[in-house]
Parts: structure tokens; C-alpha cells; sequence
């Protein structure tokens, strides 16, 4: 245990600017990709805008590699990294599907549910 | 009544008790951690000190010794050093229990004067004066520095103290520290408390700390 | 004044009543702690301003203590408020707590009096006892912290109480019982002495993280739950299964997201790991609850339409405007001014630094303080029987010049943070010289001199707030009569 070492490498100042810059964006892709999607399937605008959703996902993905790079984490901390950003895909699908699937349950059994809990 | 075509994923009693696993798992493990911290982090004793056993928070007659702040290649950043006896007040042998009650009165102190809420201790509080971590081995404290002069004393600790006690008789900026009525003995603790701190292994928080001879380009 | 506290006008629902004597005293505490912080922004810029009368640490002491004091009064009175709504019994106690209320009030006036005219101690257990604790956020002398710990178990075993009574048990008062009591557990955590400042500091975060990143979270959560079901009708079964998704989401990445308070406090290095996973992981169930609020809203909205109803599905106008506005603040505040210093390799050099503070400026009104004031409208329409609400010009003034002013602040505060990291942090080596170095820059000055400014905006909105929030009950029950 003792041998374990993780070194932190100097942060030069001028990429400071850059590394909250990125970091900053990776959320507010995040967000956008979320928001997208959600608004695209309520039917809010056409479903073509979701592949402005899947941009926006490709951007937040492309700056969560920089930041890592950025900040020299380690290539196993790089590689958790872009498999949580695959995961991260699914998220506004499964989260769609979940508001959907307990509205429809919800609406119609709506006198049934009352008396649970 | 069509039950069978119900998913799981819309069941609330489903992420109830999802909701609960996952509170008392991370609970739990926050626990455990706990424990482990807390023996990590207790304070070690003079027989340590003694048999140069690394605590990450030294006993009190820590201020017995010479503590330097060094680059660790095993570890990749600065961990505080404890060298050979030093003098503190004239005396190199407080025994642990003198230690101990200096200690005690210097954090006291630390309370009831709120250093937090303008300095930041191990970079929490405000942030309205410097960080006191490692205020201790600061430059501007040593033989080269201006504040030994400036207060007339002779070493470190005595500057400080001095310091402590009439902080507004001797400006270094602008923003001055205020009169808290600081007496001496207090003073002494409080120099005791920040020695302490110094020793305290802090995984290389501040970084690149300023190194006494002229090795940053510090204006 | 006292007689203002205490007028309201619910037919004979104690509870309510309660809530809105704690509603009152919030609002007043709101106003000293922006007073107390003009005063401390005003001495970052004219270091002479009040020096050895009512120094910075006393102002800032009083503004965190203020904050932290009006947003636990507004959390009690929302309890309180919510209480006979979701019990459908009478609330049990509300005598016992009415005298709590005064005890309470009475303790908090002599802490802040003894703050503002005692000041300091001199080294010994009994200032700790009798004056100070001196441990940022939880300043409370010790004694207070026994009264205030008797007043919430009083206030605790009330709600317990009415929650066992009622036969309804509904999941948002299922999670506010269970959530309070690890709330009001924490404090404990706060309430003994050690010489170890290692140790000191360890539980100090139990207490300030576990709040304000765990259980506080948790609790706007359920209060933006009764909200949407009360504010657009929002159905309760997929509002409270969405509480408990995140209950799920915001404790499992919360309590853990601990270990970034224990980078750099004497800590083992694992929590390097830890703290840097988990606290990536806090800003997933923000997302989750900002998308949440924009979808009921949508989805009620467009039930309304359907059904040939025209204008707003919204009852109380600004009450949604400020729970829309924690949706967004949340995910700013804590979201992203909370993730961009929070990992170790950057927050070496950000720690202890104005960024710190431009965080805690815009999280603790992103996700605290807008929800709170949306409950107060609430409380309000409700005190004034007033089917609908809608805003005004002072509550439009109120929300966005408070907005604005924060959101200022921060950026103000975020720019000064962002100089003394390159200049005092990486350059220079954090040492004392280094500190002055940096706060004397002229990016760094101009950032608190904006952040002063902007401080006075958030003032001029608070006025247009605690004026709306005095007169808009009354207009809406004019009108509507």
C-alpha cells in the first residue's frame, strides 16, 4: 500500500484559463445534451434537433478528454473517464423514458395509487 | 387493471427502498472511512517523536524540533520534515505535558479570537489574510525576512509573539490585523498552536510554499 | 414589531401561523446578513473602514452566521407550513413550539448581540461556553448550541408526532422525518473541543458538508416537490417518485463527495479518490432535478391547453418564478462553480482561495436561498386566502435585481480567485508576501470593487422583496374580492 504514489504534476499558469474554461463546459454541454433531448421528445421542436443534442454530447465528451488531459490524470483515470461519457449517453434516453413510463401508470391508475402508501 | 405490464422502473416503492440501499451503503462506507481516518489522523505522543515514527499530526513537543518543509520524490509534492532540537522560547525540552497545555491554549485562543473568520487554517475560513498552515517556516518570518527586524526580536517565535500582541504598531500592508487583546502568555500558545500546524502532513497543501533563501522569485 | 411577527390570518391553523413567525424572522436575518456583508466587501477595498471598532472577522462572522441562522428559521417554518397539508390532521404541539419560536428568537438576538459587542475572548474554555466558538459557520457559543439543540428536538418531536397521528403518509413527509433527523443529528458532530486542528476540522465538515451537500439538498428537494404539486397541480405520485429517484441520486453521490473536504487537512491521501469521483458525481442529480421542474411545468402547461383552459397553469406567479430560478441556480452554484475547482489536481491551488467564496455565494442562493423565498410566497397566498397570485412590479424588481446582484458577485469574486491562484498560488507559493502580492493586483482589486457594487444590488433587490412580500398578499385579496 505504501508504495502506491500518485504524483501531481506542476499546473502551469497559463493553462489555468483553460482547464476551467473546459471544466465549465463539460457541464454546461452536459446540461445542454439533457435539454435537448427532453425538449426534442416532448415535442417541443422537431426530432432533427436531436442531433444537435448528439453534438453537444460529442463536445462535453471531447472536453471531458481535455480536461483530463489537461490536469495529467493518469491514461486508467482517462479511460474511466470517456466509459462514464458512454454511459452519460443513455442518461437523457433512460431519464425520458422514466418520466414517460410513470406519467402513463400514474395518469390512468391515478384512484388506485391514492391508497397506496 | 393491467398490473402485468407495470415496470419496475416507475415503481416508487422500488426507489424507495433503492433509495435507502444506496443512503445507508454510502453511509456505511463514510463510517468505516471514518475510523480509519480518525487513527490516521489522532495525535501522536514524545515516545514518537522520540523514535522518529512519521505521525500525519505529530505530538505537541513537535515544537521541541526544527520543522522544514520538503520535496518528497517517494510521495510527488512537500511534506513537513522534523529535524533536530530547536529552541522555542529558550527552552528545547518542554516536556509533554507543557507541551500539551501550550497546545491547548494556543488553539483556545485561536477560538475565541476567531482567527477563522479572516485568516484560513489549513485553507479553511476567510479569506481576507494569509493562509496559516504553514505560517510558521514563512520566509517572512526567518532571519532574512522583514518582520524580525521590524518587531526588534531576535528569533521567530519571539517576533511572532511580539506581533500578536501589537499587531497594529506594526503594519506590513494597508490591511492591518486588528488589537484582540492578545497577552503574552497567550501569544506564546498561539505561536505553539501555529508551530504545530506546521508539522501537520497536509499532502503537499500549499504548494511550492516560498522556501526561506530567495528560492521563489517572490518580489 | 413584535405584534407583526406574530398577526396572521390562517382560520385557526396553528401551524401555519408558526411557520410564518419563523418566515418573518427569516426575512429580517436575510437583511443583516447582506448589511454585515456590504460592510465586509466595503473593508476588502478601504481596509481603515470601522478598523479596531467592528472588524471584518466580526462583520463576516455575523454574515455567515446570519445565512446560515435565516435559512435554518425559513427550512423550520416551511415544515411548519407544509405540515397540516400533508397530514391532513391538526399538527400536534404547536403551543410547545410557539414557545420554542420565542426561546429560539430570544437565544439567536443575545448570540448576535454578544458577537456585535463582546467581540472576542480572551483564551480560556468559558469564552468558547459564553462568547465563541470561533469555528467558521457554527460560531454559536456553546451554551446556545444546548438551547438550540432542545428547540429542534421540541420542533422535531412535533412533526414526528403529527406524522404518526395522521393515517396519510405521504413519501414527501416520509423523506422530510427522515431527513430531519439526520439534519438535526449532524449538529452534534459541531459540539466538542479538541486541540487536534486535524481532528477539529474533520468533524467541523461533517457538520458543514453534510448539510449543505447532503441533507439540505435533500430537503429542497422535497420542498420543490410539494411546490409542483401545489403551485401547478402536478401529480403527486410521479413528483414523489422523483423525490425518492432523488434521494437516491443526491445522498449516494453526496455523503461520499465528503472526501473533497479532505484533500488537504492532515487527511490519508485516499480520499483523493474518493472525493474526486463522488463530487463529480454531485452535479448528476442537479441535472436531474433542473430537467424534472422544466417538464412538470411543460407537461401541466400543455394538460391545461388541452383542456381549453386559457392563461397560466401557475397559482402563486412568483413563488414558481423563484423555485424555477433554484432549478437553475442549484446547477450553476453547485453544479458548475462547485465542479471546476473540486478536483485535487486543481483544487490545490483554487483551495482557500475566492473562488471558494464566489461558490459559496451563488450555491447558497442558487439552492437554498431561492427555494426559501419561493415558500415564503407560498406562505403568503396562503395567510391571504388568495386563489391566485401573480407578479408585480416589486417582485419582478426583487427577483431579478437579487439575481443579477449574486450572479455579479460571483462572477466579480470568480475573476479575483482566478488572479490569486495564477499570481499568489502557482507563481508565488502561497506564503504571506505572496497573499498581499496577490490581493493588490489590479484585476483583483477591481473584482471586489465590482463585487461591492454588486453587492448593492442584491440590497436594492432584497428591499423590492421584503416590500412585495409585506404588500402583495393584501393586493391579491383585493382583487380577487
Amino acid at each position: 500500500m505504501e508504495d502506491i504514489l500518485i504524483v501531481r504534476p506542476e499546473i502551469l499558469p497559463d493553462a489555468f484559463l483553460w482547464i476551467f474554461t473546459v471544466s465549465t463546459l463539460v457541464l454546461v454541454f452536459g446540461v445542454a445534451y439533457a435539454a435537448t433531448i427532453t425538449l426534442a421528445k416532448m415535442g417541443y421542436f422537431s426530432k432533427k434537433w436531436m442531433n444537435l443534442g448528439y453534438l453537444f454530447w460529442a463536445l462535453q465528451t471531447y472536453c471531458l478528454y481535455d480536461l483530463s488531459v489537461q490536469i495529467q490524470s493518469e491514461p486508467f483515470t482517462t479511460k474511466v473517464l470517456m466509459v462514464s461519457m458512454m454511459a452519460y449517453f443513455f442518461i437523457p434516453h433512460l431519464y425520458f423514458r422514466l418520466i414517460e413510463d410513470s406519467d402513463k401508470r400514474y395518469e390512468q391508475s391515478a384512484d388506485i395509487a391514492e391508497h397506496k402508501n | 387493471m393491467a398490473n402485468e405490464n407495470l415496470s419496475v422502473w416507475t415503481s416508487i416503492p422500488f426507489w424507495r427502498r433503492s433509495a435507502a440501499w444506496v443512503t445507508g451503503f454510502a453511509s456505511i462506507l463514510l463510517i468505516w472511512l471514518t475510523f480509519d481516518t480518525l487513527g490516521q489522523i489522532s495525535m501522536g505522543n514524545d515516545a514518537d517523536l522520540k523514535a522518529g515514527t512519521t505521525k500525519r499530526v505529530p505530538g505537541p513537543t513537535v515544537i521541541n524540533y526544527k520543522i522544514t518543509y520538503e520535496m518528497s520524490k517517494k510521495r510527488g509534492h512537500e511534506v513537513p520534515v522534523i529535524g533536530e532540537k530547536e529552541a522555542f522560547f529558550g527552552k528545547s525540552d518542554y516536556s509533554e505535558k507543557e507541551a500539551r497545555a501550550l497546545l491547548h491554549l494556543g488553539k483556545l485562543t485561536s477560538q475565541a479570537k476567531n482567527c477563522m473568520d479572516c485568516h484560513t487554517l489549513l485553507g479553511n475560513g476567510a479569506y481576507y489574510a494569509p493562509d496559516l498552515t504553514k505560517a510558521w517556516i514563512d520566509p517572512a518570518w526567518s532571519k532574512t525576512g522583514p518582520m524580525m527586524a521590524m518587531t526588534g526580536k531576535s528569533t521567530r517565535e519571539e517576533a511572532m509573539a511580539e506581533f500578536l500582541m501589537h499587531p497594529s504598531t506594526y503594519p506590513t500592508h494597508a490591511r492591518m490585523m486588528p488589537e484582540l487583546g492578545i497577552t503574552a502568555e497567550e501569544a506564546k500558545g498561539l505561536v505553539a498552536f501555529l508551530k504545530h500546524m506546521s508539522s501537520i502532513d497536509t499532502n503537499g497543501f500549499p504548494r511550492n510554499f516560498g522556501k526561506e533563501e530567495g528560492s521563489t522569485n517572490a518580489q | 414589531m413584535l405584534n407583526s411577527i406574530k398577526t396572521n390570518h390562517f382560520e385557526g391553523n396553528a401551524s401555519k401561523e408558526l411557520g410564518m413567525m419563523y418566515f418573518r424572522v427569516a426575512i429580517i436575518l436575510f437583511g443583516a446578513q447582506l448589511l454585515m456583508g456590504l460592510i465586509a466587501a466595503i473593508q476588502f477595498l478601504v481596509p481603515g473602514f470601522l478598523f479596531e471598532l467592528f472588524d471584518f472577522s466580526i462583520a463576516r462572522m455575523v454574515h455567515i452566521n446570519a445565512l446560515v441562522v435565516w435559512m435554518l428559521y425559513a427550512m423550520i417554518g416551511a415544515t411548519y407550513f407544509l405540515l397540516p397539508d400533508e397530514t391532513d390532521v391538526e399538527p400536534i404541539g404547536i403551543g410547545l413550539g410557539k414557545l420554542g419560536f420565542w426561546v429560539l428568537t430570544a437565544a439567536v438576538t443575545v448570540v448576535v448581540l454578544v458577537f456585535i459587542f463582546v467581540q472576542v475572548g480572551a483564551g480560556t474554555e468559558a469564552s468558547i461556553w459564553l462568547i465563541t466558538e470561533g469555528r467558521e459557520y457554527i460560531e454559536a457559543p456553546r451554551w446556545a448550541d444546548i438551547g438550540i439543540v432542545v428547540v429542534v428536538l421540541i420542533f422535531y418531536f412535533n412533526v414526528f408526532a403529527t406524522f404518526i397521528k395522521s393515517s396519510k403518509k405521504t413519501g414527501i413527509m416520509t423523506v422530510m422525518i427522515a431527513n430531519l433527523l439526520a439534519l438535526a443529528g449532524l449538529y452534534l458532530a459541531g459540539m466538542f473541543y479538541t486541540d487536534n486542528i486535524s481532528m477539529d476540522q474533520f468533524w467541523w465538515w461533517w457538520v458543514i458538508h453534510l448539510w449543505v451537500e447532503a441533507t439540505w439538498e435533500v430537503f429542497v428537494g422535497t420542498l420543490a416537490a410539494f411546490a409542483l404539486i401545489k403551485l401547478i397541480g402536478a401529480k403527486r405520485e410521479v413528483v414523489e417518485m422523483w423525490l425518492w429517484i432523488e434521494v437516491l441520486m443526491l445522498f449516494g453521490s453526496g455523503i461520499l463527495g465528503m472526501g473533497h473536504h479532505y484533500f488537504w487537512i492532515g487527511t490519508p491521501e485516499y480520499w483523493w479518490e474518493i472525493g474526486a469521483l463522488f463530487s463529480a458525481l454531485e452535479p448528476v442529480p442537479l441535472i436531474a432535478m433542473f430537467v424534472h421542474v422544466l417538464y412538470d411545468w411543460g407537461k401541466e402547461q400543455g394538460i391545461a391547453k388541452a383542456k381549453g383552459e386559457t392563461g397560466s397553469v401557475i397559482t402563486n406567479g412568483p413563488a414558481m418564478a423563484w423555485i424555477v430560478l433554484n432549478a437553475f441556480g442549484n446547477f450553476l452554484g453547485a453544479g458548475i462553480w462547485g465542479f471546476f475547482h473540486t478536483l485535487p489536481q486543481v483544487n490545490i491551488y483554487t483551495h482557500g482561495t475566492q473562488f471558494t467564496a464566489a461558490h459559496g455565494h451563488l450555491s447558497f442562493f442558487g439552492a437554498y436561498a431561492t427555494i426559501l423565498i419561493g415558500m415564503m410566497y407560498i406562505g403568503v397566498q396562503g395567510a391571504y386566502g388568495a386563489k391566485r397570485m401573480k407578479m408585480n412590479f416589486n417582485s419582478k424588481m426583487g427577483i431579478f435585481l437579487t439575481a443579477f446582484g449574486v450572479m455579479g458577485m460571483t462572477v466579480a469574486l470568480t475573476i479575483a480567485g482566478y488572479e490569486q491562484v495564477l499570481v499568489e498560488r502557482a507563481e508565488l507559493g502561497a506564503t504571506w508576501n505572496a497573499f498581499f502580492v496577490a490581493q493588490n493586483l489590479p484585476w483583483y482589486v477591481q473584482g471586489q470593487m465590482w463585487r461591492a457594487i454588486m453587492g448593492v444590488v442584491t440590497l436594492i433587490g432584497f428591499i423590492y422583496l421584503a416590500v412585495d412580500l409585506l404588500t402583495i398578499g393584501k393586493k391579491a385579496q383585493a382583487e380577487e374580492a
